[in-house]
C-alpha cells in the first residue's frame, strides 16, 4: 500500500467519525475499507462482524465495554490463529 | 508465526488513535471505526493464514541431482522445480534447503521456475536434503515456513583417503578433489547429526553449529571407511526363489557399482558352498566387475563343508560349555579338549584359498552378501573367520529375519 492510499484511508476514517450516526458510519466504513482493498475475496466475512460490533455499541450505550469485549474476542482469535500456525509448523516438520 | 507488514502497523496505529479519540470525546462512530479496523486486520490475518495453509499443502517438488553416490568434497549439481498453487494477491518465494553437511546454498526462486545450483558435501555418510523454505507475503502479512519434506533424493557420500591404501593410481576422480591421507591417525568424520542430551561436548562441531544455528555433533567413521572386498555367496538351487535371486543379484550389482564409483575400486569374491567360483582382485572397471557377476545362478551343492569344518568351527565347538554336571558334562568338556587340540592342526582348503585371496586384496572391510537360505553356513563362518584373523571389519548383508548368526560379524545390514 502506498502512503497516499494510507492517507486516503485516514481521511475516510475522519469522514466516518464525522458522520455521527452509527448506521451511516457502518455503511461508510464498509465502503471505505472496500475501496481500500485490491482483492475483495472473502470480504463478506468482515461485513457481518463489523455490523455485529456496531449493534453491540448501539445496544450497550457505552463505548468502553464493547471495545473491551472486542479486544477479548480478538485476543481469543489471535490464540486460535497461533494454534493453527503451530499445527502447520508441526506438519511441515514432519511431526503431524 | 505470521508477521505484520508496514501496512498492518499503519492500520493498527490508526485503530489505536481512533480508540483514543472515541474514549476522549465519547464518540460511538469513532469506536465503531476503531473496532472495525481491528476486525478488518483480524479478517486479513485469518484469510492469509488459510491461504498459506492451502499454499503449503499444494507444494510439489521435482529435485534432481547429477549423481547420488559421491565422494566427499565433490560437486553435486542440483536442479529443483517447486510447484505451488499460489492464491491471488500473494507473493511467494521458495528456496531449496541443501543437506546439513553441504557447503553452498540454493538461491530463492519463484514457483514453477527451475533453479540450478551446486553444493559440495563435506562429510561422508548418508544424507538427505533439508526440504524447502517457503516465504509468502501479501499487503498485510508475511510468513516463513520450512517444510521438511520431501527430502529425496538421499545422497551417499564416501570418504576420501582410501586411494593410497590400494597403492594404485587414483582413477575417476573429478572436480579437482584432493585425496590425501590425514596426518593424524584415528577415526574420521562420517557425518553429522543434531546434538542430543548426553552427547559429549568434545563431539560438537562448532563450525557447523554456528553456521546452522543449532548444535550438531560429529559421527565418527565406523565401518564406513576402508576399501571393501565384496564376497557374494551364491545360494543352492534347492528352495531358491528365482525372483528373490534376481533381486539379490541386483542388490549385489548395485553395491559393486556404488563401491567402484565412490571409492577407487573394489575386489570381488564369488563363493558357493565350499567352492570359490570367481575372484576378481582390485578393479576400477565397472564393466569388468559386472561381467564377473554376470551369468550367476543358484548352484547344486557340490562341496558342503559341514564334514570339514576347519579351524574356526572346531575352535568354536571346543568352547562349548558343559551344560550339565555328571557324565554328559564331563563328555562335552573332554570333547572340547580334543577339538581344541585338533583345531590348530585342522586345515580346510577352502579357508586357505579364501585366506590367500584376502591377503592379495589387502582390503579393510569384507562385505559378505548372502541369502542365508541354506542349512550349511560353515563356508560363511570360515570366510568371516579368515577376515577377522586379518583384522578386517566384517559386514553381513542378508535379507531381513535371517535366523543364522555368523560369529565374527561386526555389523549386519538388511538387503
Amino acid at each position: 500500500m502506498t502512503d497516499r492510499r494510507f492517507l486516503l484511508l485516514c481521511a475516510g476514517e475522519v469522514l466516518v467519525v464525522a458522520v455521527g450516526n452509527l448506521a451511516a458510519a457502518l455503511i461508510l466504513q464498509v465502503i471505505v475499507l472496500g475501496a481500500f482493498l485490491d482483492d475483495r475475496r472473502g470480504y463478506w466475512a468482515f461485513i457481518p462482524a463489523a455490523a455485529l460490533f456496531a449493534a453491540v455499541i448501539a445496544a450497550s450505550g457505552t463505548i468502553l465495554l464493547p471495545l473491551l469485549a472486542l479486544a477479548a474476542a480478538l485476543g481469543c482469535g489471535y490464540l486460535a490463529l497461533t494454534l493453527q500456525d503451530y499445527r502447520l509448523t508441526l506438519w511441515a516438520g514432519g511431526e503431524a | 508465526m505470521i508477521r505484520p507488514t508496514r501496512t498492518t502497523g499503519g492500520v493498527a496505529a490508526l485503530a489505536l488513535a481512533l480508540t483514543a479519540v472515541a474514549i476522549l470525546i465519547d464518540n460511538p462512530a469513532a469506536a465503531l471505526a476503531a473496532g472495525s479496523l481491528a476486525i478488518f486486520l483480524f479478517w486479513r490475518a485469518w484469510r492469509f493464514s488459510r491461504d498459506f495453509q492451502t499454499l503449503a499443502a499444494s507444494l510439489a517438488i521435482e529435485r534432481e541431482v547429477d549423481r547420488t553416490i559421491i565422494r566427499q568434497g565433490t560437486e553435486v549439481h542440483v536442479r529443483v522445480k517447486v510447484d505451488l498453487a499460489v492464491p491471488p494477491g500473494m507473493e511467494v518465494r521458495v528456496r531449496d534447503i541443501p543437506p546439513a553437511v553441504a557447503v553452498g546454498d540454493a538461491p530463492p526462486s519463484l514457483p514453477r521456475k527451475t533453479v540450478a545450483y551446486t553444493i559440495r558435501l563435506m562429510a561422508p555418510g548418508k544424507t538427505a536434503f533439508g526440504g524447502v523454505a517457503l516465504e509468502a507475503s501479501d499487503a498485510y502479512f508475511s510468513h516463513n515456513l520450512v517444510i521438511r519434506r520431501p527430502t529425496t533424493p538421499s545422497l551417499r557420500v564416501f570418504p576420501v583417503g582410501t586411494a593410497e591404501t590400494s597403492g594404485k593410481k587414483e582413477a575417476g576422480v573429478r572436480d579437482g578433489e584432493v585425496d590425501r591421507r590425514s596426518t593424524l591417525e584415528g577415526p574420521s568424520v562420517r557425518g553429522f547429526r543434531l546434538y542430543q542430551v548426553g552427547d559429549g561436548p568434545g563431539r560438537i562441531d562448532w563450525k557447523l553449529s554456528a553456521r546452522r544455528g543449532t548444535l550438531y555433533v560429529r559421527e565418527l567413521t565406523g565401518l564406513e571407511a576402508g576399501a571393501p572386498l565384496v564376497a557374494v555367496d551364491i545360494p543352492t538351487r534347492e528352495g531358491s526363489d528365482p525372483e528373490v535371486f534376481a533381486r539379490y543379484s541386483m542388490v549385489v550389482c548395485d553395491a559393486v557399482e556404488g563401491a567402484i564409483e565412490s571409492r577407487v575400486g573394489c575386489s570381488l569374491l564369488v563363493i558357493a558352498g565350499g567352492e570359490i567360483l570367481r575372484f576378481l582382485p582390485w578393479t576400477h572397471d565397472v564393466r569388468k566387475a559386472l561381467s564377473t557377476l554376470g551369468g550367476l545362478a543358484p548352484v547344486e551343492p557340490r562341496a558342503p563343508l559341514y564334514r570339514a569344518p576347519g579351524p574356526a568351527i572346531l575352535a568354536a565347538r571346543a568352547r562349548l560349555p558343559g551344560r550339565e554336571e555328571g557324565g554328559e558334562g564331563t563328555y562335552i568338556a573332554r570333547l572340547g579338549g580334543v577339538l581344541a587340540a585338533f583345531a590348530a592342526e585342522s586345515t580346510s582348503p577352502f579357508a586357505v584359498t579364501v585366506g590367500k585371496a584376502l591377503d592379495r586384496v589387502e582390503a579393510s572391510e569384507l562385505h559378505l552378501y548372502t541369502l542365508l537360505n541354506q542349512g550349511d553356513t560353515s563356508h560363511l563362518l570360515q570366510v568371516a573367520h579368515q577376515a577377522k584373523i586379518r583384522g578386517m571389519q566384517v559386514v553381513l548383508l542378508a535379507p531381513p529375519g535371517s535366523p543364522v548368526a555368523i560369529p565374527g560379524v561386526d555389523a549386519v545390514e538388511v538387503i
